[in-house]
């Protein structure tokens, strides 16, 4: 009996008619809710566009018609889906070589050598029926994947205990050996500090090469004897030099477009010849163990800030060991004699670049604010919901500080515990 | 101290700085880190000697900036005295390979002219001696060899050895300079001697120009669909406000503080 | 036989006394010379202490008075005595009784004088010093009692051989113990030294102009065009002989640090100690002997010096550490206090001046404001081309542009800080009120120089001072006003030794003479109890008290004064670079300023200072607002009586 659908024209009718008062009853009953699209019964489908979208963060209901409500998910799938449209690129048999050396920190490609591989793929690709290719010379163990990706055609990995750490004579050494054989057109490196900029000076110099240094713009010049021409800082910083691209040059980040379209080959290469070994007159002894809380404040990568909200000073101190942080303080609580005056920040004491600064009972007076002006990450903890720090800060959490403080030392002490477990 | 450290030869070599803002001519700051690491060898390795070189031409505004070192307190400068835009490499090398110090420090870069930084690798590589870039201390200098601490970005050191004699260059990570004195500086003699100089001819064909701002990179989203290079665009834009959280438990809030911490890759 | 041994002891002490005089002399000549009008000095000498010192002891009432009868009695009884036992010319007949009958009233006054000193000493205040001090009473009172007695067989009150020979010895004594302390003691070191010394110090004293109602307050300028001068105060014997002497004049009654705010806030100076450490070096030895409060944190007996040694040391100890004398604010509150009208900032300076331009040592920020100053030539190193940008949309008139205006409103540094910004907002709504015909020097404009000469850097202040000399005599104007106390003090009362010589006036004097001329009309205040700080650079060191007080006044502001306001004003803790030098103590000037500003129970306080607006609102958790008078002036503006007849017209012909 209660297999055969009975149809009931009127509900039906209300359920179609917006308008009609029992509306969102029939469609509740016919367990429809507020769904937004159904079957009509002439087979059309039809739209509520009332029941769609979603209440945005401004109060203000957005329909979003890409079907994918919210994003989330939906953006990771597109994220893939431009990954996959990279066009693979392989060049067989190039006119000329552009050898790069990345700076390679933390064993990945960073940031600014994408940028300085997106320069060199500009010299090796200006001319499509002659491409050149870029050579990646990379020292010492990594764990990149994406040298494809970031737009190598040919890998040259020397991996080799001699070139760990601080070895620049036997970076030298090799980077002679692959001008030797190979003759690279460019050779472009990173200008950061203890990257590129000390071997490619080292480089320029062996190879009896004036180099263009703090390069950060590059243009066609047919003139020029490389064919370029290119814009260089200099005097700190303070002057633009434009002069013709030579052979090494040593650039900024940002100084070109990371590749994004396509994948190029990273053919493993390697050199016919051995590389003579270099007589070191350096040595590494390794990298030194440096306590968080010596660190200068102006150098600190990440800070635990301490001001008048702080009450519990231990718990405090106790965090930023935990941590890991370096101590940095309020110019009140350096009077009120909490902190030494050295670890005072702000525009009268020191002016911090921290990538993480974590302000604790700081309200954020206007000079301390100035002084934490070129920190990448603000947090405060503050019990003041409209104090300057927190419209300041990238992530506020309002609250008593020392429950905070304790909590989040509860957390990475357990998190730490937990590694410990599984290593 | 141990009976093996003697003193040593330590010649800085300095320029004239140039004063971020205003242009004025000053001790250049990295050039003055390095003066003030090789005073503090002088006092950590009694018997040490500490000269001060410049090469460049000699002028009213050159000279006072040059007597910013002196009033650290120093009693002389050796003026190699050139044209100006004269290379002051050769110079440099010639004097220094004259009467060999066991240890040359510079600052990593100049604040005028090209700036590249190429001035000690350029004497490195002319006298053959090893350089260390980025030097934030020394350690000890024992039978001809110094132990020494390298700056890396964030704080970080590392230990190095190296034979002298040797050039080292210090940047920001060197310790900051002492005040320079008036006295001191008013008294202290410049020693000039004028040398050959090669115009620097390259540097000459160049287009200097005050340095333009650079352009702030947009972040290019090579996004599927309009909608999420309008998100990207619409992100961008919204910038500002950060995240605030009330009525949160402690738990709570320690996470989301963890959670940022753990992101930014500042937890070890 | 008392008439034979008294010739013979007053003069044998007057003869040591002269031999000790001698000797303090060539201490002082030590110093460096200075050129001072020897004669027309000392002629001068009775109406400085009879009247200019006067007015400063008088401040305390019951020790003026105590004073008067001691010193008026001993000066007395002295001369008085040289004449009748030391010439024998008191025979009872004649001249000579009256002049027994003298010396009687006068010891007996001093012996007043010395029961007022007595009672002072049972429970004397923390800031005298012990010591030799504490036996002072009884010293006035043996001679002054000696004196009397042995002056009664003269004048025929007892006859000539009265009593025993033991008597007469047992007196004899007495004599000899007041003559010791009061004549022989005067000159060899004892607490009498500063009679002889202070009189000698007003004589020859570095600021003549100080006295007679003439106010010095100005800096003296260091020679740096010549090679060889000393740069500053490195030892005891680089001060001038004057400024050396004026050191031994020194009564240690501790006025000076009972109104120090550095001693107040608990940071390592004392003013009085300062000066005797001066002492101390000028004659050679340690501190030990030092019997008042020392400065906070530092024991007594470590330190000590000589004439040719160095005061503060590289390293180590010396005579005095550096930091005492960064602690200084140079708020003038000793000098203004001293009796003895002795010049303790003016020494702090010249010693600082050493330790900038020879040791190469200021601390803390010091050297960064330095560098800032000779390089961008503002304290906190903005770029110079940036001074007006607060002012882009007030069209403000340029010098440059008008070549001459009545009124040059100089703007001070405070340009570059966004609170002052708001004063001179308000500044120059108010002169626009007024229809003042101003202009500013904009990017034309440099520091003043306070900061840099204060921190001891005279080369720099200058160098300052000669560009902004320069830059001013290219225009003309009549007057220059500008809202900050020490470019206020600095041009008005130190470019002068440089060449330049300015009308400069505080604007609160300057809307006190616009109020005063009619072209200011102000609404009623509204607003609660309001007092009013005192600059120390606009009050004690330029003597304007009156008109930031006229200008509330007209306001319609009754101000609430503070236990210490006008020439008694507390520093705000922001002079002299010592936030720069920030030198630790226990707690904050500023904050024990607020807490007087709280006592008086204001909701605001009036200011006419940056920065004591800037170190009053550093105040955390203050209980009271600060606001500049230009401010307060600007918010009150309303248009002016006639103006307002005009005003009503347009509203009668809507009503039609």
């Amino acid at each position: 009996m209660n297999e055969i659908k009975r149809r009931d024209p009127r509900k039906e009718w209300i359920a179609r008619n917006r308008l009609h008062p029992q509306h969102l009853e029939v469609l509740a009953e016919r367990g429809q809710g507020a769904a937004s699209e159904w079957l009509g019964p002439n087979g059309v489908v039809r739209k509520n566009p009332h029941a769609i979208g979603f209440i945005g963060p401004n109060g203000v209901k957005r329909i979003d018609r890409s079907g994918a409500q919210q994003g989330g998910q939906a953006a990771g799938s597109t994220r893939q889906a431009a990954q996959d449209s990279r066009r693979n690129v392989t060049i067989e048999a190039p006119a000329f070589l552009v050898a790069v050396v990345p700076e390679l920190s933390g064993g990945r490609l960073s940031g600014h050598d994408k940028d300085l591989l997106g320069l060199a793929r500009r010299l090796a690709d200006a001319d499509p029926e002659r491409p050149g290719a870029v050579l990646a010379v990379v020292f010492g163990e990594h764990k990149e994947e994406g040298f494809g990706e970031a737009g190598i055609d040919r890998l040259l990995h020397l991996d080799d205990d001699a070139y760990a750490g601080f070895a620049p004579e036997a970076r030298l050494a090799a980077l002679s050996a692959v001008e030797r054989e190979l003759a690279p057109r460019h050779w472009l490196l990173p200008d950061s500090p203890l990257g590129g900029a000390d071997l490619g000076r080292r480089l320029a110099l062996r190879l009896g090469e004036r180099p263009a240094t703090g390069v950060w713009q590059i243009e066609a010049d047919g003139e020029a004897p490389l064919g370029w021409r290119c814009t260089a800082r200099g005097a700190a910083e303070s002057l633009d030099i434009q002069r013709p691209l030579p052979r090494v040059a040593l650039a900024l980040a940002e100084c070109a477009e990371p590749v994004d379209e396509t994948r190029h080959a990273a053919e493993p290469l390697s050199l016919a010849e051995a590389i003579p070994s270099a007589f070191s007159r350096i040595e590494d002894l390794g990298q030194v163990a440096v306590d968080p809380a010596g660190v200068a404040l102006a150098e600190a990568e990440f800070i635990v800030s301490g001001g008048n909200g702080v009450k519990d000073w231990d718990g405090f101190h106790h965090a930023a060991r935990v941590l890991g942080a370096t101590e940095g303080a309020s110019r009140v609580a350096v009077d009120d004699g909490f902190m030494e005056r050295h670890r005072q920040v702000g525009a009268t004491g020191t002016w911090v670049t921290a990538r993480v600064y974590l302000a604790v009972g700081i309200s954020g007076a206007i000079q301390h604010l100035q002084g934490i002006q070129s920190c990448d990450k603000v947090v405060a903890i503050n019990l003041d919901p409209g104090c300057d720090m927190i419209k300041r800060a990238d992530l506020a959490v309002v609250s008593d500080s020392g429950e905070i403080l304790a909590a989040l030392v509860a957390k990475v002490e357990q998190q730490r515990g937990g590694q410990r477990d599984a290593a | 101290m141990r009976p093996e450290q003697q003193g040593v030869e330590v010649a800085v070599l300095v320029s004239v700085g140039c004063h971020p803002i205003t242009g004025r001519a000053r001790r250049a700051d990295q050039d003055a880190r390095g003066l003030e690491l090789a005073l503090g060898l002088e006092r950590q390795l009694p018997g040490s000697r500490v000269s001060l070189l410049h090469a460049g031409p000699r002028g009213e505004e050159s000279e006072a900036a040059l007597r910013g070192y002196l009033g650290m307190g120093l009693e002389s400068l050796t003026l190699l005295e050139q044209a100006e835009g004269s290379d002051a490499i050769p110079a440099l090398a010639e004097h220094l390979a004259a009467a060999p110090p066991q240890l040359v420090i510079t600052g990593a870069r100049a604040e005028r002219g090209e700036g590249s930084g190429l001035l000690p690798y350029a004497l490195a590589e002319r006298l053959g001696w090893p350089l260390v870039n980025g030097l934030a201390a020394v350690e000890t200098i024992e039978n001809g060899v110094a132990t020494l601490l390298q700056a890396l970005p964030r704080g970080q050191r590392r230990r190095l050895k190296v034979r002298l004699p040797a050039i080292v260059s210090v940047d920001g990570a060197a310790p900051v300079a002492r005040q320079s004195a008036f006295g001191p500086a008013r008294r202290a003699e410049l020693e000039a001697t004028s040398v050959p100089a090669e115009p620097d001819r390259e540097l000459a064909e160049w287009q200097l120009a005050p340095a333009r701002k650079r352009p702030k990179r947009l972040k290019i989203v090579k996004a599927a669909s309009a909608r999420d290079r309008f998100k990207a665009a619409a992100a961008k834009a919204e910038g500002g406000g950060g995240q605030v959280l009330t009525d949160v438990t402690p738990e709570q809030g320690a996470e989301a503080i963890f959670k940022l911490l753990q992101e930014e890759g500042v937890l070890r | 036989m008392l008439e034979t041994l008294l010739p013979i002891l007053i003069f044998s002490a007057l003869g040591l006394a002269v031999i000790g005089a001698w000797r303090r002399v060539r201490l002082w000549r030590q110093g460096r010379p200075s050129p001072v009008p020897l004669l027309k000095g000392l002629a001068a000498m009775p109406r400085r202490y009879l009247v200019d010192l006067h007015h400063v002891v008088e401040r305390d009432k019951v020790m003026s008075n105590t004073h008067v009868a001691t010193a008026g009695g001993f000066v007395a009884a002295a001369v008085l005595m040289i004449l009748v036992h030391g010439l024998g010319l008191g025979s009872s007949e004649g001249l000579g009784g009256v002049l027994g009958w003298a010396l009687l009233a006068a010891s007996a006054c001093m012996f007043v004088g010395s029961l007022f000193v007595a009672r002072r000493r049972r429970h004397p205040p923390a800031r005298l010093s012990k010591g030799p001090w504490m036996r002072l009473p009884k010293s006035l009172m043996a001679f002054s009692l000696g004196v009397f007695l042995i002056t009664l067989p003269t004048v025929g009150v007892l006859p000539e051989d009265f009593g025993s020979w033991i008597l007469a010895l047992a007196l004899a004594a007495v004599v000899v113990w007041g003559l010791g302390e009061m004549v022989f003691g005067m000159t060899w070191g004892g607490p009498m030294k500063h009679a002889f010394a202070g009189a000698l110090h007003l004589a020859f004293h570095r600021r003549p102009e100080r006295f007679g109602g003439g106010r010095s307050t100005g800096l003296k300028a260091l020679d740096l065009d010549d090679p060889e001068a000393k740069l500053g105060v490195e030892t005891p014997s680089d001060f001038t002989w004057n400024q050396l002497l004026g050191f031994d004049a020194c009564v240690q009654c501790g006025r000076c640090e009972a109104v120090c705010p550095a001693f107040a806030a608990g940071q390592p100076l004392n003013p009085k100690k300062l000066i005797q450490d001066m002492v101390v070096g000028l004659a050679g030895g340690s501190d030990a002997a030092y019997a008042g409060s020392p400065y906070p944190g530092k024991p007594v007996g470590e330190h000590h010096g000589n004439p040719h040694g160095p005061i503060v040391a590289r390293e180590g100890e010396a005579l005095v550490d550096a930091e005492t004398l960064w602690s200084c604010t140079t708020c003038r509150a000793c000098v203004e206090e001293c009796p003895m009208m002795i010049e303790h900032v003016d020494a702090i300076v010249d010693m600082r001046r050493f330790l900038t331009l020879e040791h190469g040592n200021t601390p803390n920020k010091g050297a960064e404001v330095l560098d800032n100053l000779i390089a961008t030539d503002n304290p906190g190193g903005f770029d110079p081309g940036a001074r007006l940008h607060w002012a882009a949309d007030l069209d403000l008139p340029m010098m440059a542009e008008r070549g001459e205006a009545e009124v040059l409103l100089w703007l001070g540094d405070g340009a570059y800080d966004m609170r002052n910004q708001r004063t001179l907002r308000a500044l120059v709504k108010v002169l626009r009120a007024a229809e003042v015909d101003f202009a500013v020097l904009g990017n034309e404009e440099r520091d003043s120089g306070d900061v840099a000469r204060r921190l001891g850097d005279e080369a720099t202040f200058q160098s300052l001072a000669r560009r902004n000399i320069a830059t001013l005599a290219k225009y003309r104007f009549r007057h220059i006003v500008t809202c900050d106390p020490h470019s206020f003090h600095v041009l008005g009362n130190e470019y002068g030794e440089l060449g330049g010589h300015y009308a400069v006036q505080h604007h609160s004097t300057f809307i006190a003479e616009l109020y005063d001329a009619g072209r200011l009309a102000f609404k009623p205040w509204k607003g609660g109890r309001v007092t009013y700080h005192d600059p120390c650079y606009l009050g004690r060191y330029n003597g304007e008290f009156e008109a930031p007080r006229r200008v509330l006044a007209a306001l319609g502001i009754q101000v609430a004064e503070m236990e210490r306001s006008g020439f008694r004003s507390r520093c705000c803790g922001g002079g002299g670079g010592a936030p720069i030098t920030d030198i630790p103590g226990k707690q904050r000037i500023p904050d024990m300023r607020m807490n007087d500003v709280e006592a008086t129970g204001a909701e605001l306080v009036a200011v006419g200072c940056p920065q004591c607006t800037a170190m009053l609102e550093g105040v955390v958790d203050a209980g009271a607002e600060v606001r500049d008078i230009a401010e307060l002036v600007a918010d009150a503006l309303t248009e002016a009586p006639q103006a307002t007849g005009e005003t009503v017209r347009p509203q009668a012909v809507e009503v039609v």
